[in-house]
């Protein structure tokens, strides 16, 4: 699973779009890890575009988690953004907006980051 | 491919059945076939060549029937003796025109005719001819009829299989070298040119003589390019010799005289697949050799072929293994057809012969063997694919039975219990997820019960599961205080045993069997469900926390109700409200409210938690569900135990 990712300043958005669940979880860890180990370390922050999202599983969640335990043990941030409704259903029922910082948009997530990486999402 | 006609300069006399029926039974007296010859003669053809063949004396020759005579009728006897003999006249009709008599190379000598063979001047150029086909001894005509000749052609044509396909161009003698009664026959019209036999740089031959070159094997025998038989060449010898025959066609052109009488002649078939008279194979060659229509067969035809059907097998070998079966055999057929043309086109446009057979054949041999290759090959494939996926049935199966083996059954747990009535079910998929259920007394009055669905999917999901569960009832069992306190100790011990950073979701209750009293704390799963007598179904609180072993030193809240006597609770999975029917739509809340609606106040336990399944199976319809379900009810039936009637 290619993800699609744009850098603005420090912050690495990553769009992750369609079903996330046990049959292609494994692809997506790898990659996700790979990006979240050159991006979110030392202040530097990842943000997750959940915008085509559709779903996603238990197993999903669990990438999720593992890429947040990285970032936090390489001091850096990760957030996610602009969630479709079953996807926060799934987030708020399984509490995982008490893991992530949850923000409405890409844009909001982002001036979470730095201001340098909203400004850069402005200019771009 | 018939060679189309382009001269008609060939005309065959048959001695027919016509002719026999006339004239009397073979062998005629040989003043009869003078005469032919010289009625013949009459017409002016350029030459007369003879397929017919006459190494014997004359019988009926005035002289031979004179010594019969002898002591019977001598005068007559002396008046015949006069005569001259049959085979003298035919001598001399002979040599009244340009005429050709055959010579036939035979395995052995014979004693009439020693020495070697008449034969025209040949001369070889650079070694040219030394592998010409050779003949130990030779039959030809009497010397009275011979005489008369003004050549000599070879009678040989190679039958391959009963099919006349070759002709011996060019026969070695010891101590001469006769050309084929075709190539006389013209060299003679011709006006008899010196015989040249000069070698091709392929190593066939080419033997020339006036303005003609015609391409040989090295053995002297050439491909005769065959055209269709043609019944308009022949004429009756008998229509001839009573003079009803129109001659001027034979003016100018080359005749030769044959038998296709029954009984007298020698039937051939052509490679177009047409029985012929021996005759016509001599007109063909003519023509063949007028026309410059001769085949060739250079020596490394065979090398050729040869180098063909490796090239053509190994481009199988290579081609096969790397593409499926009917790429395979398009890869084949398009070789074939490619080999094919190669020497359709050779034939047509170069005269050459290739055999396409070999090759075509070779390489459908190695189709074939590597096509079986292939088959075993995807058989074993098969093979082992079916017994990975017994050992992960058999994997699975485990999985399947380390997850229900561990699960209660609520009547057995809570046997002879009034105050409250529980039933679980737990439907796993065929993946195996990772949910279980549990529910025990915790003393005299508290029951505990739980759901759970570990992340991940399969066997160690299934330990996983098996290592949470126990872990879950030793924290209920053994702390005090709050169900909230309960998951904070569950997630301490839990993490300590998870490599693999799983993660747990759970739903811990303990409900006051006495009092209704019910505390329960959510990590990160499906809220629960409650419906009172005379109320509609409601959604519990869904605050808690996250997943087990998600965070850290999370302290679960604990969340307080008190149950009105007849109200149940159903605590479920995702497996419910994410079941998905083939369109990918999921059963969701809003479906689960209206089936728990329909159950009404008077739902028992295991009525709720079947019809709920039965709803949940509906939709899915025919979709494979792809995590487990698991459901379990409490229904709270007061102190006293259930309402009599119940």
């Amino acid at each position: 699973m290619a993800l699609p990712a744009r850098s603005y300043a420090n912050a690495l958005v990553i769009g992750v779009a369609g079903r996330l669940d046990q049959d292609n979880c494994d692809a997506f860890r790898a990659d996700l890890m790979a990006h979240v180990e050159r991006s979110a370390h030392d202040g530097g922050a990842v943000i997750l575009d959940l915008s085509g999202l559709e779903y996603v599983s238990s197993a999903g969640l669990r990438c999720f988690m593992l890429a947040s335990r990285q970032a936090k043990a390489q001091h850096g941030r990760i957030f996610v953004a602009s969630l479709q409704p079953m996807v926060a259903e799934i987030f708020e029922i399984s509490h995982f907006n008490m893991v992530f910082q949850v923000f409405p948009t890409v844009r909001e997530a982002l001036a979470a980051a730095s201001i340098e990486a909203a400004a850069a999402f402005d200019k771009a | 491919m018939p060679r189309e006609r382009v001269a008609d300069r060939v005309v065959v006399v048959v001695i027919d059945e016509k002719s026999l029926g006339a004239h009397g039974q073979w062998p005629w007296p040989r003043d009869l076939v003078a005469d032919l010859v010289s009625r013949i003669a009459k017409a002016g053809p350029l030459v007369i060549g003879m397929d017919i063949f006459f190494p014997e004396p004359d019988r009926f020759s005035p002289g031979v029937i004179a010594a019969r005579l002898e002591g019977k009728a001598p005068d007559v006897a002396a008046r015949l003796k006069g005569l001259p003999s049959n085979d003298a006249m035919l001598g001399a009709a002979l040599r009244a025109v340009p005429s050709v008599l055959g010579v036939a190379g035979i395995e052995t000598t014979d004693a009439r005719f020693a020495g070697p063979p008449p034969a025209p001047p040949v001369r070889f150029l650079d070694g040219a001819g030394e592998r010409l086909r050779a003949y130990p001894g030779h039959l030809r005509n009497v010397r009275e009829i011979d005489a008369g000749a003004a050549g000599h052609g070879l009678y040989s044509v190679d039958l391959e299989g009963g099919v006349a396909r070759r002709v011996q161009l060019l026969g070695r003698f010891d101590g001469a070298t006769v050309p084929a009664l075709a190539v006389e026959i013209i060299r003679v019209a011709l006006g008899s040119p010196p015989l040249v036999v000069a070698p091709v740089r392929d190593g066939t031959l080419e033997l020339r003589f006036g303005e003609y070159a015609v391409p040989a094997q090295a053995d002297g025998r050439a491909y005769l390019r065959y055209g269709h038989s043609r019944p308009g060449r022949f004429v009756s010898a008998a229509d001839i010799l009573d003079g009803t025959a129109d001659l001027t066609a034979l003016g100018g052109s080359l005749v030769v005289v044959g038998f296709t009488g029954l009984g007298l002649v020698d039937l051939t078939t052509t490679p177009l697949g047409e029985m012929a008279f021996g005759v016509e194979n001599h007109a063909q060659a003519m023509e063949a050799i007028l026309e410059g229509q001769f085949l060739r067969r250079v020596d490394l035809a065979p090398r050729i072929e040869a180098a063909v059907l490796v090239a053509f097998g190994l481009a199988l070998f290579f081609l096969m293994p790397r593409s499926n079966a009917q790429r395979s055999a398009a890869y084949l057929v398009a070789g074939i057809v490619a080999v094919v043309s190669a020497g359709a086109a050779a034939f047509l446009f170069l005269g050459l012969l290739f055999d396409p057979v070999a090759p075509v054949l070779g390489a459908a041999a190695v189709f074939g063997v590597m096509q079986a290759g292939s088959l075993a090959e995807a058989q074993r494939q098969r093979q082992q694919l079916r017994e990975q996926a017994a050992r992960m049935a058999g994997e699975l199966d485990a999985a399947k039975r380390i997850q229900m083996g561990l699960l209660p059954d609520p009547r057995e747990v809570l046997d002879g219990e009034r105050r409250a009535d529980v039933a679980a079910l737990l439907e796993p998929a065929r993946t195996v997820g990772g949910d279980f259920y549990d529910c025990f007394m915790l003393d005299e009055r508290r029951l505990f019960f739980a759901v759970a669905d570990v992340s991940g999917k399969g066997l160690p999901a299934s330990l996983f599961m098996a290592s949470v569960k126990s872990i879950l009832k030793s924290a209920a069992l053994t702390v005090e205080g709050s169900v909230g306190g309960v998951l904070v100790r569950a997630q301490d011990e839990i993490r300590r045993e998870n490599p693999e950073s799983l993660f747990v979701t759970a739903l811990a209750g303990v409900l006051d069997l006495e009092t209704g009293e019910l505390e329960y704390a959510n990590a990160g799963h499906e809220p629960a469900w409650s419906h009172q007598p005379y109320g509609r179904p409601e959604r519990l609180d869904a605050s808690g926390g996250p997943p087990l072993c998600v965070l850290e030193l999370y302290t679960y809240p604990t969340t307080r109700r008190t149950l009105v006597r007849g109200e149940w609770l159903l605590a479920l999975s995702d497996g419910a409200t994410e079941a998905m029917n083939p369109a990918k739509e999921f059963f969701g809340s809003e479906r689960l409210r209206t089936t728990l609606a329909w159950l009404g106040d008077e739902a028992d336990a295991v009525t709720i938690v079947t019809r709920v399944r039965d709803d949940v199976r509906r939709f899915s319809g025919t979709a494979e569900p792809a995590d487990d379900l698991t459901l379990l009810a409490v229904r709270w039936e007061g102190p006293g135990g259930a309402v009599s009637g119940r």
